[in-house]
């Protein structure tokens, strides 16, 4: 019991969140943890080979990615299966600006950043009216409506054979970064991304948004306008994955709608929310990082089978811990017990 | 003369072919409190509902403090000093039982301050309510009564000038209900205007200045409290001769 509350105590002094939520990965430990992360990651690229650089690129990208679905479908609680509508429109947009408007990617990127939001809030005033399941079912016919359209649209985008970024030559408007440079690209948008859902998760309207995602008419009952704070958090997103197709559109120089608008984004960006801890700031950086990981070495080491063994893991993750990986650990060390058999029957799977 | 903190007029609402309520004008005078009673479906809920914005009337209006609010979202009603419990306790579950009053403190009328100030306040609330040193836990762990409790303190946080409480003492024993029920006196006595859904009889008596009683969506007759429990129509909807008998009887017990 005492070193319960010596454990906390760090806890309640920083966070608003109080201590019972927080406890693990917060206070001063948390902030160190995560600054030693920071400069590892910064330092690391002379060390790496470019394919690795990629990968991290990759993983980082991901997180961004799962941030963003993370502000929507984990803190609002309302699952969106349709977010690589925001990373395809994103990507289209800097595609289409740099290589048809002659528009640097320093322009392009803000633009798209831009389309994401508002595109998000026109779908969200209709979309976010539904719940649960409908709600999951809308937005994946949004973002598979949206690829249609995209498809169709061929003097702007290209049609099915898609678009290329001018990167290399007197047609580049801005020069290639390099595995190097989207490395840095996508740390930054990670920080970022996941520098807001540090803000969100200690605001007012953060509260606003668990409140809603626990009990919507609660919540409404007590002020808090539901229709604003949700399409509030769904923009946020559309933002956040908006700028991660832009950054990837211009990294991969040739695009199309089936690799824009693939709705694999859409689920490895909510496995790893989910799998890490969804509604917390540090689950979607562990979930998103360590899948990616995964997913690379099971891709290495077997060839042929290791779509159906990453399958079979994220399943047997979702079952052991159907909370997610933060809220487990948070809440052994509280209780000082780890089991997952507990686990699965505490959450009734 | 003030405005009413409540007056509504030919409030009705259908259901497909059933009318909830209707026709259902009412005037609650600020600092009084207002008790519904009636048989399950007379409406009570309902008309709560209608009140607060989480049902649009069919036809009708509603006025807080003279302002029309008809058909208004929830959480404007709700800024606009409404605060309500929920019949079946409607507490957030993965948030502090201190952060769940907090949020009204964030978001009520006069909220907007920083999440530190409104758990401040909501700490304040939870002792005003009995819950004083249970700000940690979370709502899940608690038991009836301070589920109630905490549904109360939710509305509170708000800061409201006018609390409706759907069957706010369901569940509690003998001898919490006096408690509460000094709870109730004492936010009237502060000039809070209470509008009071109850089943328990006993309860809505002894603190009404006035009293609706609400069957099949419409007004049966309002009152003194005395007075009500006395009319032919009231014992022969709701209350049954027996009780009739014991009160005539002299003993106040229901």
């Amino acid at each position: 019991m005492a070193t319960d509350t010596q454990a906390e105590k760090p806890a309640s002094a920083e966070g608003p969140g109080g201590a019972r939520r927080l406890g693990f990965l917060s206070g001063r430990a948390g902030w160190a943890a995560a600054a030693v992360a920071l400069l590892v990651f910064i330092a690391l690229p002379t060390q790496l080979y470019g394919s690795q650089q990629r990968t991290l690129a990759a993983a980082f990208m991901f997180v961004a990615l799962a941030q963003g679905w993370n502000l929507i479908g984990g803190f609002a609680g309302y699952p969106s299966f349709g977010n690589v509508v925001f990373f395809g429109l994103g990507g289209y947009t800097t595609a289409i600006l740099m290589a048809k408007a002659g528009a640097s990617f320093y322009v392009a990127l803000p633009a798209a950043a831009l389309v994401g939001l508002g595109f998000a809030a026109l779908m969200g005033v209709p979309v976010l009216r539904l719940r649960g399941h409908y709600f999951a079912i809308a937005t994946l016919g949004v973002a598979e409506g949206m690829r249609e359209v995209v498809l169709n649209l061929d003097g702007l985008t290209g049609g099915g054979s898609g678009l290329t970024v001018p990167a290399v030559g007197i047609e580049a408007t801005t020069s290639y970064p390099g595995n190097a440079g989207f490395y840095y690209m996508f740390l930054a948008l990670a920080v970022l991304a996941t520098a807001v859902v540090l803000w969100v998760s200690r605001s007012r309207f953060g509260y606003g948004l668990r409140a809603i995602n626990q009990d919507e008419d609660a919540a409404a009952a007590m002020g808090i306008d539901t229709t604003r704070a949700k399409i509030g958090a769904f923009a946020l997103a559309g933002v956040i994955t908006s700028l991660a197709g832009a950054m990837y559109a211009f990294q991969q120089v040739s695009i199309y709608p089936a690799r824009l608008f693939d709705v694999q984004f859409t689920l490895l960006m909510v496995v790893m929310a989910v799998i890490g801890g969804s509604g917390t700031v540090v689950g979607p950086v562990l979930g998103a990082l360590g899948l990616t990981f995964l997913s690379e070495y099971l891709r290495d080491n077997l060839t042929d089978y290791h779509t159906l063994v990453f399958g079979v893991i994220i399943v047997a993750a979702v079952i052991l811990l159907p909370q997610g990986l933060v809220r487990f650990v948070q809440e052994g060390w509280r209780t000082r017990r780890f089991s997952l058999l507990d686990n699965v029957r505490a959450y009734r799977l | 003369m003030s405005a009413p903190a409540l007056e509504t007029r030919g409030l009705s609402r259908r259901f497909g072919g059933l009318e909830a309520l209707s026709d259902v004008s009412l005037s609650v005078e600020p600092g009084t409190v207002l008790g519904i009673i009636g048989p399950n479906g007379a409406g009570k809920s309902t008309l709560i509902n209608l009140v607060t914005g989480h049902l649009k009337p069919s036809s009708g209006s509603v006025c807080v403090d003279g302002r029309e609010v008809t058909g208004q979202r929830p959480w404007v009603i709700a800024r606009a000093g409404v605060a309500r419990t929920f019949q079946i306790v409607k507490p957030f579950r993965e948030l502090t039982v201190r952060d769940n009053v907090a949020i009204g403190a964030m978001f009520g009328p006069d909220g907007a301050g920083s999440v530190k100030d409104a758990q401040r306040r909501a700490d304040e609330v939870l002792e005003r309510v009995g819950l004083a040193g249970r700000g940690e836990v979370p709502p899940g762990e608690l038991d009836v009564a301070d589920a109630r409790r905490l549904e109360l303190a939710k509305a509170l946080a708000l800061g409201p000038r006018l609390l409706l409480l759907d069957e706010v003492m369901a569940g509690l024993r003998g001898s919490e209900i006096e408690p509460a029920l000094e709870l109730i006196r004492s936010l009237r006595d502060e000039g809070m205007t209470i509008v009071a859904v109850e089943h328990i009889v006993k309860v809505i008596l002894s603190v009404s200045d006035e009293v609706l009683v609400l069957h099949e969506g419409r007004e049966l007759t309002r009152g003194k409290p005395a007075e009500v429990v006395k009319d032919e129509r009231v014992i022969e909807a709701y209350l049954g001769q027996r009780y009739a008998k014991r009160m005539a009887g002299g003993n106040g017990d229901a």
